[in-house]
């Protein structure tokens, strides 16, 4: 995962839009949780720079 | 498209994350409608280049869920 | 085997500003093992190059391959037919593939995405060590198989130093002296008696540059 962040900050992709989470089958709420941390990060950063360029032309 | 809407990768592992998943489903736990779920056998199978080719493909945001 | 690093992915993207269709070309050997050149890195470095050009809403075409090896022309020829749909070449082999693409492909831009480090083994995962100088005159036999050239900071044949200290390097702290890993193996060996002998100067001139090596059974043909 440090490894993924890594090659994202180099392209200039801010690396908090990747996450890893350990969970069990039971863990729902954990689940549910890192779903809504993960949209909430992106809607914080903005759209991925490449689809925004990509709409744009 | 004026709303921004964010488009959220999740790859779950069947066992555990994808399960996770299902249950919160049929728990009606409300979670967020933006994610899409990758469903594999294993996260192990999870390499580097697949969340990148997910950014490439316009993903706002991926997480690995195992 | 040879060790890399990849280079810093703003250097690689500056050496490829302006250009449309780049050829990413891996080496199977050396380089994938230690994981800086292989298929999976040619993947990784597209992708990477991709992104960052989408992201300046840039067009660019990238085609990847990755041959066996890059340092025999058997393999590079393969490149043949492909080559010339590409205005630049991306070599992820050692220095010494890279050159060899250049040279059989001289009327194209060949580039290097790494830098090539040294002759070194896998230590552990993801760590790799120098191991050789390539120094062309082995002093292994009489040195417990530790090489003095490469491992002791100032390549001493006639170790140790004054300032070895409690088995670690003067030079820096936290690298073994040599000369007190090559002691301990050749008493664990019982060859102690060759610490003893006095090795002559370095015979620097085997060393020329560069290496050229002819196999007996081909000299007549040279
Ligand atoms: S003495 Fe050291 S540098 Fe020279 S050939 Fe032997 S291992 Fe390599
Ligand atoms: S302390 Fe040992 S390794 Fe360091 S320079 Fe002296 S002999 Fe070489």
């Amino acid at each position: 995962m440090q490894y993924a962040k890594k090659l994202l900050d180099e392209v200039g992709i801010d690396s908090r839009r990747v996450e890893m989470f350990n969970m069990g089958a039971s863990d729902a709420q954990k689940f549910t949780g890192a779903a809504d941390e993960m949209t909430e990060r992106a809607r914080e950063l903005g759209p991925n720079p490449i689809r925004a360029k990509k709409r744009e032309s | 498209m004026n709303e921004f809407e964010p488009k959220v990768v999740a790859f779950c592992c069947q066992y555990c994350a994808y399960s996770a998943a299902d249950l919160a489903g049929s728990m009606r736990l409300q979670y967020s409608p933006n994610v899409r779920i990758v469903k594999l056998m294993c996260t192990g199978k999870v390499d580097v280049i697949h969340l990148l080719k997910a950014f490439e493909g316009g993903a706002d945001a991926v997480f690995v869920a195992g | 085997m040879i060790v890399a690093d990849r280079k810093p992915f703003d250097d690689i993207k500056a050496m490829l500003e302006g250009f449309e269709k780049i050829l990413i070309v891996g080496c199977g050997e050396c380089v994938s093992v230690c994981m800086v050149g292989g298929e999976k890195e040619v993947e990784i470095l597209a992708s990477q190059l991709r992104m960052a050009a989408g992201k300046e809403g840039k067009k660019i075409e990238i085609g990847e391959i990755t041959l066996e090896r890059q340092c025999d022309r058997e393999y590079l020829e393969l490149l043949k037919d492909r080559i010339n749909n590409y205005d630049v070449v991306v070599s992820m082999a050692c220095g010494a593939g890279v050159q060899f693409l250049a040279e059989m492909y001289d009327h194209k831009i060949v580039l290097p995405a790494t830098n090539t480090r040294f002759i070194g083994v896998t230590e552990g995962e993801g760590v790799w060590a120098e191991r050789c100088r390539a120094c062309s005159d082995c002093v292994l036999a009489e040195t417990g198989g530790i090489c003095p050239v490469t491992i002791c900071a100032k390549g001493l044949l006639n170790g140790p130093c004054g300032g070895t200290n409690d088995g670690k390097c003067e030079v820096d702290k936290n690298k073994d002296c040599a000369w007190t890993l090559i002691y301990n193996r050749l008493d664990k060996l019982g060859r102690l008696d060759s610490i003893r002998e006095i090795f002559p100067a370095k015979r620097y001139s085997v060393q020329t540059r560069p290496g050229r090596r002819i196999h007996e059974a081909f000299k007549e043909k040279e």
